[in-house]
């Protein structure tokens, strides 16, 4: 069977833009969750949310460009130069028909979605387009990453809200195992907010509301948790097949050896944690390893009362009593909750995880909540010991719909 | 048509394209060509047929537009559909 490393990463967070800086603040334990200040939040009972404000895309498009791409297409193509440029592939390597994009969103082009709606409804008032479908249509930001980059080989955009970006590099692996591609793009990217994605959430009453101070108002496994907090950003990495990237000299972050997907087939939001943990227990399968070998996981961890409490019942079922002995971090706690992203950052901090041999926080953790009760890496970030190296971890993901994914991440050994 | 009335069509056809290719306006002459000069494809077309109908209220048919290639041309159709309707 082929392995499959990781050569590349492109990152865009609240935090900052960039694997370095995201990952320094996920280990200092520092927050994005920050004030709206873009559109008027008066009549939302949230006005706080993780805008990727160190992301200025005007001095990476022009003016044209930017007319027509959406927000999103500009934070995926950003992370992309990010991570093709660190995995040093070259023109030629990636303008192939060898090499794909497989990404995932939840929202896709939302922002222009809102903006020709807006138009549609105006009475002839607003602005129509006839670039109104290419901007917004899901599939945008991985033909406009094709287009740019002149990767020819398959171009896959998959939806399954929160666990998109899990997903898309769950297949990424697969297509690159089964030999359809040398070198997939994969990540996940979203840009979900806006007055009316933050309208729609308020009246789910998913969000949460602890305003203030806004750093402080996720608390995934915290008795005290309201809701999570939303979020916009891009993670894109490079997968190659391990002997093809190790032949170029290419930096290996890590190995991913594992994908397992299922769906709860139950109810469209409530969360089941045996669909759950059955994603887990079938990625660790398709890794060929025993749950005894996980060293971390990073958790879905969204700080909504039922997420919380059913991913730490279905870590319990799949780990048995060692669940107590795993620790269990949410980064959601400081980059608030993606969507479409979520998964793929989080694929990408377990990486560095492993990579660093420090395991980032759950940060905001108040109360002891007797539903969740593992470790939760509440006390600030772990450096692991050298005597029990961090070597295996997965990364949960868990969107509503029930679509559940599970990535496996090892640490590459020669 | 009076030459005023032609002028003031070309004045108001150069600022649709300016919008909309976000180009200076020092660069359009009567045989700037939309897409050779002006880097401009067959969705910039579409928008600026969009903002053309929707100023001089007109309906240019689907046909007509790859006929406007250059201002010129462009001044001339929008010229003659405001001479028909």
């Amino acid at each position: 069977m082929k392995r499959i490393a990781v050569t590349g990463i492109g990152v865009i967070a609240p935090t900052g833009v960039g694997r370095e800086r995201v990952w320094q603040a996920l280990i200092d334990g520092r927050s994005g969750i920050s004030r709206i200040e873009d559109f008027d939040t008066s009549n939302l009972k949230t006005n706080i949310a993780g805008v990727c404000r160190d992301f200025r895309p005007e001095e990476m498009f022009d003016e044209r460009e930017m007319s027509r791409l959406d927000r999103v297409s500009q934070l995926a193509i950003a992370a992309t130069e990010m991570a093709t440029r660190e995995a040093g592939l070259t023109n030629g390597e990636l303008d192939s028909y060898d090499a794909g994009v497989f990404l995932g969103t939840g929202f896709g082009g939302q922002s222009s979605i809102e903006e020709f709606c807006g138009a549609f409804f105006s009475n002839g008032k607003g602005r129509r387009s006839a670039i109104a479908i290419p901007k917004s249509m899901y599939n945008a930001s991985s033909s406009n990453i094709a287009i740019r980059f002149k990767t020819r080989g398959p171009n896959i955009t998959v939806t399954t809200a929160c666990s998109s970006g899990a997903n898309a590099i769950g297949q990424a692996f697969h297509l690159i195992q089964q030999g359809h591609a040398e070198r997939m793009i994969a990540g996940g990217v979203d840009a979900p907010i806006t007055p009316v994605v933050m309208d729609a959430w308020k009246e789910m009453r998913v969000l949460s509301t602890k305003n203030e101070p806004p750093e402080r108002a996720c608390k995934p496994f915290s008795a005290n948790r309201d809701g999570f907090v939303l979020s916009e950003g891009a993670g894109i990495v490079v997968l190659e097949d391990l002997e093809m990237a190790a032949a170029r000299g290419a930096h290996i972050y890590a190995e991913v050896i594992g994908y397992g997907s299922t769906a709860d087939a139950s109810h469209i939001t409530f969360p089941d944690p045996d669909g759950e943990s059955h994603a887990m227990t079938r990625a660790l399968k398709d890794a060929g390893v025993n749950p005894n070998e996980i060293d971390y996981i990073n958790a879905h961890g969204t700080a909504t009362k039922l997420n919380d409490a059913s991913e730490t019942e279905a870590i319990k079922r799949v780990f048995g009593s060692r669940a107590h002995e795993i620790p269990v971090s949410s980064i959601k706690s400081m980059l608030g909750h993606s969507m479409g992203a979520a998964g793929a950052i989080e694929f990408i901090a377990t990486v560095l995880a492993i990579e660093n041999q420090v395991i980032p926080p759950t940060t905001n953790y108040e109360e002891a909540d007797p539903q969740c009760d593992l470790d939760y890496v509440t006390e600030g970030s772990r450096r692991v010991a050298s005597s029990t190296p961090l070597r295996t971890a997965i990364s949960n993901s868990f969107g509503f719909g029930g679509n559940n994914a599970v990535l496996v991440v090892r640490a590459y050994v020669q | 048509m009076t030459r005023e009335a032609l002028e003031s069509i070309e004045d108001a056809v150069k600022s649709i394209i300016v919008t909309e290719l976000r180009v200076d306006r020092s660069r359009l002459g009567p045989t700037t060509h939309l897409m050779k000069d002006l880097g401009a494809d067959s969705l910039d077309a579409l928008n600026i047929a969009l903002r053309l109908e929707e100023q001089f209220k007109i309906k240019i048919p689907d046909d007509a537009i790859p006929r406007f290639l250059t201002v010129g041309d462009i001044v001339h159709g929008v010229n003659e559909h405001l001479a028909t309707q």
